[in-house]
């Protein structure tokens, strides 16, 4: 197991919690957190096949935040299940830092999404039974990990959540129960943390909220976000987009706004427009 | 909207089939419950009816003795034009003796005509002269005698007068008005061996057939020489006369009072008379089977809930469409009804064959019980499962389709989540629950209290509306506390690990189905220990009962009865017989001893003041050991007499005070007069519960000469008593003795306890496994409901084993709750009925049979972790990757 997810003095970008940016570190040696290769899914036998997922070759810097996007059907949640091991790929192989990933069985891909994974999901999946502070600790009880307060105490702040610890999920804002989820993602200091349309089910203004708060925790805390998005606007506050389409990497952009974002979207209707005919 | 209900009703078949189960187990019960109620009524009409072979008419007389049937009135009868035979029913009893070996069977004269015979002939003939005998197969195998052999039938007549010289005389001391007991003992030859097909004669294994004249004289012996008369008669007509025509006919030549009916009439009749004209049987077995309805429309309404909170986004979404509340709740009865009838039919099927089953088991292992060969369906067997079966289904479901009518048509737009939990406080339902409880639990102190100062049937019958009602309270007020128990037990394991936390965490969140599933379960096990404390308490409060009364486990002495007149002044119980006691497994101590009349009186007292009581001779030694109650005989020395107190009263003697003893004799006028030496010895008063005690060498004194004529029996363990005894009676079954005592009390009871406890049990089995398939449902619907949940949790980091382990915790929870309240409840109410009915016979010793909770509760707890073991394949079967899913 890697015991550096749960140091952040020695995580890969080095700096302690709240430090302003990390970026130049990242400029001079860029560590790869997670890395696909030749990836594919495919779905159904004979005339019903379906290629989720058509060889991907993509890797994802640590300590950075990273949007994948692309339209429906695109093959994005694809390839998000399979780097976070939750569904197995038909062929290629995906590593999280120097693991591979594809090759592990249950048992190993349980303990790997335990100690080195984080999840926010699009409907939070928050435990209705729990209170706000027992759903963002949980991941620790089941490693049967302790608690480091400083850290608890950094998230519960940075995501503005100290007035509602002992709230249970019926009683928070959609906006609010997010938030949540985000500190639970991080609460075990993963190596990754993968959101699925994480604003899908907010609205605009919860929905910025959330992005803002994914931005700092990898900015001024030092995690790495994957994030799936099919919103331009969401995409925006990434570092870096990844396109897909039909089951293949169709765009790379750094720096990713709105418009850029767009305009490569753009682009790919455009390439599809004749093939679809 | 009836297809719509079906696509619905196959979406959800599995939860559909687990609540079906419940049905079918409970409808099952009870069509095997009235098949064998038929099959009991319908056995005893057949041998009712066999006992009237085939007469065409019986005559019933108005009565017995001197109301019965004359031999004028069968000759009146036999006169009758068209009337081919007549013979007086005539049913005696006589002990038949062949070797060492001797039975009691009814006797019966042969017909003077064969249609009137009632058994067949195997082989042989029947009897045609006075010495012969016709004896039933399982008779003469029992008797060890074939066709040829003899056996003595020996009979005791009653002589009023001085008696003629006969083969031997008694005199009983009893008798003010002199009169003897004229032993009489004749050789009969078996000439045939018969056979009982129809158990007309079931209860002594079959009749045996002597000849009319002699079966006439044995009758007549029987009322000290009156001519004997008839209860009635059967009749055969001669061939092809109108039985109506004849039955006219008989009506004018029977004496007044007599009635006449055909054989059917007369054996439907006696049927009626025989069971009280109601069945007992079948109601009491259907309470049972009503319990296990109960508990099966718990497990159904539970599942209609669940599944109504699941189908919440179709119904929003057929009210969106304009489905009206009518319809809705129409739908959800619609299968409530096709699931209650399918499931009904499916258990009226299982119990018809199983009835059957047990008809063919029983007749091919048990030939000697008369037995139909497949059941018999009436009406009523097929009806009243399916009736009962479907309407307690749709009963159950009124609750959830009221449910399914409070849809909002909004629900279909809004996101789905988790359905809302209703934490509502019912306060009419809290009212109802307290006033219920505590008024039935008043009621039920009340009995217990009242218990010595009124009518047992009345404390009984108080006791029973009490606990009925004080049960029912704490069955509605369930959804109140059960939650908080489970929650305050899962609290207790929640320290031991994250699926400990998590199963905690998960059983008080929907408190009404916890509360349903616990109570469900808690239904049956508090019926069931009940039913152990009670038996348990009973079996202690006797045997205390049995102490005080007889302190000797085992009395073998003479058998008057049986032994003949030289044996009397003989001693029986020799060493060798002690020494046949004392090697059956089981038996303690042995202690051969004397026992004798005495006359006992005060010192200086009058003659009328002396009592004559039994005394019984013994060392103290010997006393201490054998004795269950040793303060009986406290102060047992060579100059002390040990005077019951009882008899002390009757004397007016207390403690300490001299008495003067006698040995006693019956005098030849039949008065007891004194014999030997009287002595005088210090009285000592103690709870012997009759007669006195002295010492051999106080024996010595008195000269008298006795042989030891009288055995008594220590066991080892006298809970063991039911084992023993039977034993012992085998090991002397060739010697004429008696044998008595609390032992055989003791195995008696213990029987009849053991028997009644197993049968409950066995019959409240069924609710018991009605509601662990409750806790099964619940769990797989927790299961799909939480299907999220699971998958986060997966996601999360939590392994399979560890989410299976979430959901065996849950399960054992939720059962082991059950079950420990049902436990803790039945040993209340176990001891509440103790008290009542035992109140009366003394001092109640309240027991708890600790092996028997224990059992309980663990079956509960290893029936929880089964049930969840399918749930929890399912849900570790969940990939994480659906909570990802929007659905």
């Amino acid at each position: 197991m890697d015991t550096t997810a749960f140091r952040p003095a020695s995580t890969p970008s080095g700096a302690p919690p709240g430090a302003p940016s990390t970026r130049s570190s990242e400029l001079i040696a860029p560590a790869v957190a997670v890395r696909a290769r030749a990836l594919a899914k495919v779905y159904g036998t004979g005339e019903a096949t379906v290629r989720a997922l058509d060889g991907v070759d993509v890797d994802f810097a640590a300590g950075a935040f990273t949007a994948i996007m692309g339209p429906s059907g695109s093959g994005k949640s694809t390839l998000m299940h399979l780097l976070a091991g939750l569904d197995t790929a038909s062929a290629g192989s995906a590593f999280l830092g120097g693991t591979e990933i594809t090759t592990l069985d249950d048992g190993a891909l349980t303990r790997l999404r335990r100690d080195r994974i984080g999840f926010v999901f699009q409907s939070f999946n928050l435990l209705p039974m729990f209170t706000a502070a027992q759903n963002i600790t949980l991941p620790l009880e089941l490693a049967g990990a302790p608690l480091d307060p400083a850290w608890f105490d950094t998230l519960v702040t940075t995501l503005g959540l100290r007035e509602r610890l002992t709230h249970r999920p019926a009683e928070l804002s959609g906006g609010q129960q997010q938030r949540v989820a985000i500190a639970r993602a991080l609460i075990a200091k993963p190596e990754v943390v993968f959101a699925d349309e994480p604003t899908g089910n907010l609205d605009s203004r919860s929905g910025a909220e959330v992005l803002n708060f994914l931005r700092r925790s990898v900015r001024e805390l030092g995690r790495t976000v994957i994030m799936v998005t099919h919103d331009p606007t969401a995409a925006a506050y990434a570092d870096r987009a990844v396109l897909l389409a039909d089951g293949r990497v169709a765009g790379d952009i750094a720096d990713p706004t709105p418009a850029s974002v767009l305009a490569a979207l753009d682009a790919l209707r455009v390439l599809e427009g004749p093939v679809a005919r | 909207m009836l297809r719509l209900t079906l696509a619905q009703m196959r979406r959800s078949i599995g939860r559909l089939t687990a609540a079906g189960i419940a049905i079918v187990i409970s409808t099952a019960f009870v069509a095997a419950t009235l098949i064998a109620g038929a099959v009991i009524t319908r056995t005893s009409y057949d041998a009712v009816a066999a006992s009237y072979a085939d007469a065409d008419l019986v005559v019933t007389a108005r009565g017995f003795g001197p109301d019965g049937l004359t031999d004028a009135d069968l000759g009146a009868l036999r006169a009758t034009s068209g009337v081919g035979a007549v013979d007086g029913r005539l049913l005696l009893s006589t002990e038949v003796v062949a070797g060492p070996k001797r039975a009691y069977p009814t006797v019966t004269a042969v017909a003077s005509d064969p249609r009137l015979e009632v058994q067949t002939r195997v082989s042989g003939s029947f009897p045609t002269g006075p010495g012969d005998v016709a004896v039933p197969g399982p008779l003469a195998e029992r008797l060890g005698v074939g066709l040829g052999d003899t056996l003595t039938a020996s009979r005791s007549i009653w002589t009023p007068t001085v008696p003629a010289a006969d083969d031997a005389s008694t005199t009983d001391p009893t008798a003010a008005d002199a009169g003897t007991w004229v032993e009489s003992a004749e050789q009969l030859t078996v000439v045939g061996l018969l056979d009982d097909p129809a158990g007309a004669y079931a209860q002594s294994g079959g009749a045996v057939v002597i000849e009319a004249a002699t079966a006439a004289r044995w009758a007549a012996d029987d009322t000290s020489g009156e001519p004997a008369t008839y209860g009635s008669a059967v009749v055969a007509l001669v061939d092809g006369v109108d039985v109506e025509a004849a039955r006219s006919a008989l009506e004018a030549a029977a004496p007044s009072g007599a009635t006449i009916r055909t054989k059917d009439e007369q054996a439907a009749s006696i049927t009626a008379e025989l069971t009280g004209g109601a069945d007992v049987f079948t109601p009491i077995v259907l309470g049972f089977a009503a319990i296990a309805l109960l508990v099966a429309a718990l497990v159904i309404a539970n599942t209609f809930q669940v599944l109504i909170a699941q189908r919440t986004r179709t119904l929003a979404l057929l009210r969106c469409v304009g489905a009206g509340k009518r319809q809705l709740r129409q739908s959800v009865l619609i299968e409530a009804g096709l699931l209650g009838a399918a499931a009904s039919a499916l258990g009226l099927a299982v119990g018809v064959g199983l009835a059957q089953l047990t008809l063919s088991v029983l007749g091919s292992t048990s030939p000697g019980v008369p037995l139909p060969a497949t059941v018999s369906m009436t009406p009523a067997v097929v009806l009243a499962p399916l009736v009962a079966g479907t309407l307690v289904t749709v009963l159950a479901a009124l609750a959830p389709a009221r449910a399914a009518t409070r849809v909002a048509p909004l629900a279909a737009l809004r996101p789905a989540g988790a359905p809302a939990v209703n934490q509502r406080r019912n306060r009419p339902r809290l009212v109802a629950a307290s006033v219920l409880t505590i008024g039935g639990g008043a009621l039920l102190v009340l009995a217990v209290i009242s218990t010595r100062s009124i009518d047992t049937v009345i404390a009984l019958g108080l006791g029973v509306l009490g606990g009925a009602l004080s049960f029912l309270g704490v069955l509605v007020g369930s959804v109140f506390w059960v939650p908080r128990v489970v929650g305050a037990a899962g609290r207790l394991f929640a320290g031991t690990g994250t699926p400990a936390t998590l199963a905690a965490a998960n059983t008080v969140r929907n408190p009404r189905r916890t509360a349903a599933t616990s109570t469900a379960l808690l239904i049956g096990v508090t019926l069931v220990t009940m039913m152990s404390t009670g038996a348990a308490s009973a079996r202690s409060t006797l045997n205390n009962a049995l102490d005080d009364q007889y302190p000797v486990d085992v009395m073998i002495g003479r058998d008057v009865a049986a032994s003949t007149p030289d044996d009397a002044e003989g001693s029986l119980v020799t060493p060798t017989l002690v020494g046949t006691v004392a090697a059956v497994p089981g038996v303690g101590e042995v202690v051969a001893l004397r026992h004798l009349g005495v006359r006992l009186g005060a010192r200086g007292g009058d003659d009328d003041q002396a009592v004559y009581v039994g005394a019984v001779v013994l060392t103290a030694d010997d006393a201490a050991t054998v004795l269950r109650v040793p303060s009986m005989v406290a102060g047992l020395r060579d100059e002390a007499v040990i005077v019951a107190a009882g008899t002390a009263t009757d004397l007016g003697i207390v403690d300490g005070d001299v008495v003067t003893v006698a040995d006693t004799a019956v005098g030849a006028d039949g008065l007891e007069v004194v014999v030997g030496s009287p002595i005088e010895l210090n009285a000592r008063v103690t709870d012997l519960p009759g007669g006195v005690a002295i010492t051999p060498a106080a024996l010595a004194r008195m000269a008298v000469e006795l042989p030891t004529n009288l055995a008594w029996v220590r066991l080892t363990d006298v809970s063991e008593a039911g084992s023993v005894v039977p034993d012992i009676e085998d090991a002397l079954s060739e010697t004429a003795v008696q044998i008595s005592g609390a032992g055989v009390e003791r195995a008696q009871y213990q029987r009849i306890i053991d028997t009644l406890l197993a049968v409950v049990v066995g019959l409240l089995a069924a609710a018991v496994v009605i509601a662990l398939i409750g806790v099964a449902n619940t769990l797989s619907l927790s299961v799909i409901e939480r299907r999220r949940e699971s998958a986060t949790l997966r996601a999360l980091g939590l392994t399979r084993r560890q989410l299976r382990g979430t959901l065996a915790i849950e399960g054992m929870l939720i059962a082991g709750v059950g079950a420990v309240l049902g436990a803790a409840l039945g040993t209340l109410y176990g001891w509440a009925g103790a008290a009542t009915v035992l109140g009366v016979i003394g001092d109640v010793r309240l027991q708890v049979p600790w092996r028997d909770l224990a059992l309980v509760v663990l079956v509960a707890l290893a029936a929880g972790l089964l049930a969840s073991v399918v749930p929890g394949r399912s849900a570790a079967r969940t990939s994480p990757v659906a909570a990802l899913g929007v659905e």
